[in-house]
């Protein structure tokens, strides 16, 4: 992770908002009546389409891919928790903004141990980027 | 012949370009450019330049020839240019059509270039045609991921971001290699998705 505290505060502040943002949307859409998996699947995939949208503008603040990946992922995690939370039972909005945020908290805490692992000079072998 | 495609795309993004990619990238990335940069030595081509907002972290004094592919970004790029303590020219290019001599240069430099060279390996062989023999290229990039969920995700953004500008799953380090380029070291930033790359022409 990056130890500038300006970087520190900001991601964290970027991803608990797009959580809460995104976890509100979910509540907003689904309702009881949803298939549950349905619900995980349909928010997962719009909560990292909007997040992405957002981390296009949250990025001219604070850098470009550094803030792209968590911030989609958090889209992804906050909309499939709250998706299919709110398939299950009715959620308030403020329930499922904490429950965004909490999901934003995760997410962004989550790619800094990843990233703390995979960072620094590789070797040549393991640093291929395959794709499929 | 000029990929007017790709310089059309790119002289639509400069007016707009350094506020989206400007200060929040910039600082994020800075630490890491200077330390790049400060390698350098010698005849330097810089591909490309862009509205030139690396010139900032450049070692004065040093002998640069940047290219872009698009002269609206070069346009951007003019004071910058001019304020640059040291000689650097600037010349509308395509990387993969570079009119330099062969081993005209004894370092290359990129910065978040080849996310958008639309055929990267024949760009990197042309790069690798004008850098001399056992000359070093130090590149700066962004590529994809190796990694899930981080993989899918950045296939799925590159159909929106390739619309305005780069893609954002880029295999660079093997298409550095694929060019023929020995690969010396690559340095992970941010995950496996930027990263500096030390690569060196053969003898």
């Amino acid at each position: 992770m990056d130890h500038r505290l300006y970087f520190v505060l900001g991601d964290l502040l970027a991803n608990t908002l797009v959580g809460a943002l995104i976890g509100v949307l979910a509540e907003l859409i689904v309702s009881t009546s949803w298939n549950m998996n349905v619900a995980m699947l349909v928010l997962m995939a719009l909560g990292m389409l909007i997040a992405g949208i957002l981390s296009l503008l949250i990025g001219a603040l604070l850098g470009a891919m550094e803030v792209m990946v968590p911030v989609m992922l958090t889209g992804m995690v906050s909309g499939m928790v709250v998706g299919m939370w709110a398939a299950m039972a009715p959620l308030s909005g403020t329930t499922a903004a904490l429950i965004g945020a909490v999901c934003g908290f995760v997410s962004v805490v989550g790619v800094w141990i990843v990233n703390n692992a995979v960072r620094g000079v590789t070797t040549i072998e393991s640093s291929d980027e395959p794709h499929g | 012949m000029v990929d007017t495609a790709t310089q059309q795309k790119w002289d639509k993004a400069a007016p707009l370009f350094d506020l989206m990619a400007g200060a929040g990238a910039e600082k994020r990335w800075e630490p890491f450019k200077r330390a790049l940069f400060s390698k350098m030595d010698g005849r330097v081509l810089f591909a490309a330049l862009g509205t030139g907002l690396d010139i900032a972290v450049f070692p004065p004094d040093q002998n640069i020839t940047a290219i872009d592919i698009s002269p609206k970004m070069l346009e951007v790029a003019a004071a910058r240019i001019a304020a640059y303590p040291g000689d650097l020219q600037a010349e509308v290019m395509d990387v993969h059509e570079m009119t330099f001599d062969d081993d005209s240069f004894d370092q290359i430099f990129t910065s978040c270039t080849f996310c958008s060279v639309p055929n990267p390996i024949a760009g990197l062989q042309s790069l690798k045609r004008v850098l001399r023999p056992g000359g070093d290229m130090y590149m700066f990039e962004h590529t994809g991921s190796r990694y899930y969920p981080f993989k899918v995700m950045m296939h799925l953004m590159t159909y929106a971001t390739r619309l305005i500008g780069p893609d954002m799953n880029r295999t660079t380090v093997t298409n550095v290699r694929a060019a023929g380029f020995e690969v010396l070291e690559v340095n992970n930033l941010f995950l496996d998705v930027v990263k500096t790359i030390h690569a060196r022409k053969r003898m």
